[in-house]
């Protein structure tokens, strides 16, 4: 499913939560469990440096599963209640079991508490990236349902399309007997032309077809606002069914280049300025110039600053910070051996900075 | 030194765009912050202390910048039916742009001029741009920024007249920013 500014709605997914769990048992292992709630900085890194190197699509927007994963983690470090909540699911789970980690069969309960972090945030993620991109509401519910309403949709394509074994359900879903093909099987090319009583007849028949409860039939309250609103699951039907042709037909997004892509500070700065927000500097209010902020820091303490914040291959960075090796900033081992220091304590130095940073931004 | 600033300019931008605050949502309209951006009305304090506050709201107005950037990308505009005597004026399809033609000296000049009522205009007034006009052929009409009264003057640079010259060419020309360099 797409939809405007999501990025971890496709069959992607999986890929990405699959490799987000296996880089978080990897770093699990070197973390203290007692210490867990304070551990999320190194958490991060550590899921970071695991990545696996896969080019592999994670959606149709060209982005990677390995791209994604890395911003999802990031995400998180920004996002600590997810955290924490996960830290209060271990210990809750440690308090029944004890170290269930060391148990036979304990990973896979570990996995699972990775797994739900990662499926709340995903879904927090993308309604803040549909919000951004479009400008209405949206809710981590509402992007749950968007995905319940597509699932559904595929579904009830999936019948009409075998209709000949299917025609108990088909006629359930429709609302009337069927024995020659329905018209509507032909008729429903997307998910635009989806009626939205069939999606809740399908889902009110799907336990008598042998399935479990359909989603909109199940005791959980998680989509009572649709259960009994056909026009609000037809519209939402309809956007689905409408961004998706959308998409489709555009080439690519217009895009910006390098340069052009940060002007929006510049708007950003005069629009504050002419608010006559009670700033001087608009321009130094908003974000000072790092190099001012950083300024007491060594040089391999910025560049970790910049190699965890944009990556180590950025075309901007001058060349007298690159490994001439690799064409890219050294390493955090490498920055570590410059100063003379561990790279636990470069590790905190940099996250110092870029705590400094943060607070001094906007 | 160009390069220092490009780099810190990326990391800021990354700072501003990584903040984020538990139960964050839009809490300024599209409209209060197009208006911003266009330069037609600006923030009260409160608006603009709202902005601050909220990660959400500061990406959708990033959006909205962007959008605005890249919401003109050039006006196109076509020599209607021949006209009796020599050509004074000719117009973009959308209204934005008129080319005037006068003589001065015994030489023709041209005269871009940009209509008010478009969109981007005081956007284009504040910026200056660089802008071309190109006639159907591809050569270059005039390039230049507008001065504050919207406008941007240049000597005619072909050897026949306005009228003829656009004939011979296609009867089109366009107008479009030029794309910035390496």
């Amino acid at each position: 499913m797409r939809l405007p500014g999501t990025r971890y709605q496709e069959h992607g997914w999986e890929h990405v939560r699959k490799m987000l769990g296996r880089s978080s048992l990897l770093a699990f292992a070197h973390l203290d469990p007692a210490g867990l709630p304070d551990a999320l900085p190194l958490y991060v890194d550590l899921v970071a440096e695991n990545l696996q190197d896969i080019d592999a699509p994670g959606n149709s927007y060209g982005d990677s599963v390995q791209e994604l994963a890395l911003t999802l983690v990031y995400e998180l470090l920004a996002r600590p209640a997810d955290w924490q909540a996960f830290c209060a699911a271990v210990a809750g789970e440690h308090a029944k079991l004890g170290p269930f980690w060391q148990q036979a069969g304990g990973e896979a309960i570990l996995r699972k508490k990775f797994n739900d972090m990662y499926a709340v945030l995903r879904d927090k993620v993308d309604s803040d990236n549909y919000q951004a991109a479009c400008g209405r509401p949206c809710s981590p519910n509402r992007m749950y349902a968007y995905r319940m309403l597509d699932t559904a949709y595929g579904e009830v394509a999936r019948i009409f399309s075998g209709w000949q074994e299917h025609s108990g359900q088909v006629s359930a879903i429709l609302g009337r007997d069927v024995s020659a093909i329905p018209i509507e099987v032909r008729q429903m090319k997307s998910i635009g032309h989806c009626k939205a009583e069939w999606i809740m007849r399908w889902s009110e028949s799907l336990e008598r077809f042998g399935g479990a409860p359909g989603p909109l039939h199940t005791r959980s309250k998680r989509f009572d606002n649709l259960k009994d609103n056909p026009a609000k699951i037809a519209d939402m039907l309809a956007e689905i069914g409408d961004y998706e042709e959308l998409s489709a037909n555009r080439d690519q997004d217009w895009l910006l280049d390098a340069d052009a892509a940060a002007d929006w500070m510049d708007d950003l700065h005069r629009v504050l300025a002419e608010a006559g927000a009670g700033e001087d500097e608009p321009e130094a209010a908003v974000s000072p110039p790092p190099r001012l902020v950083l300024a007491e820091e060594t040089l391999p303490v910025r560049l970790a600053v910049y190699l965890k914040m944009l990556g180590g291959a950025d075309d901007s960075y001058p060349d007298e910070w690159r490994d001439p090796a690799t064409g890219e900033l050294p390493t955090m081992a490498q920055l570590a051996a410059r100063d003379n220091i561990s790279l636990p304590t470069l590790r905190k130095r940099r996250d110092a900075a870029i705590d400094r940073l943060s607070r001094r931004t906007m | 030194m160009k390069t220092m600033q490009a780099i810190e300019r990326k990391l800021q931008e990354k700072l501003l765009l990584a903040r984020r605050v538990e139960g964050d949502s839009l809490v300024l309209a599209d409209d209060v912050m197009l208006a911003a951006i266009a330069g037609s009305r600006a923030m009260t304090p409160e608006q603009a202390e709202a902005l601050r506050q909220s990660p959400l709201t500061l990406r959708r107005f990033r959006q909205l910048s962007i959008d605005c950037r890249v919401a003109w990308q050039g006006s196109a505009g076509m020599l209607r039916a021949a006209s009796n005597g020599p050509l004074d004026a000719i117009g973009t399809d959308d209204g934005y742009w008129k080319l005037h033609f006068v003589v001065e000296d015994h030489a023709w000049c041209v005269i871009l001029v940009l209509e008010a009522t478009a969109p981007f205009a005081a956007r284009m007034l504040r910026d200056q741009p660089m802008l071309r006009v190109l006639d159907g052929g591809g050569a270059v009409i005039l390039q230049g920024t507008l001065d504050a009264d919207g406008e941007c003057e240049g000597n005619w640079p072909f050897d026949l007249a306005p009228a003829p010259h656009f004939h011979a060419c296609g009867a089109t020309f366009t107008v479009e920013p030029v794309p910035r360099g390496p």
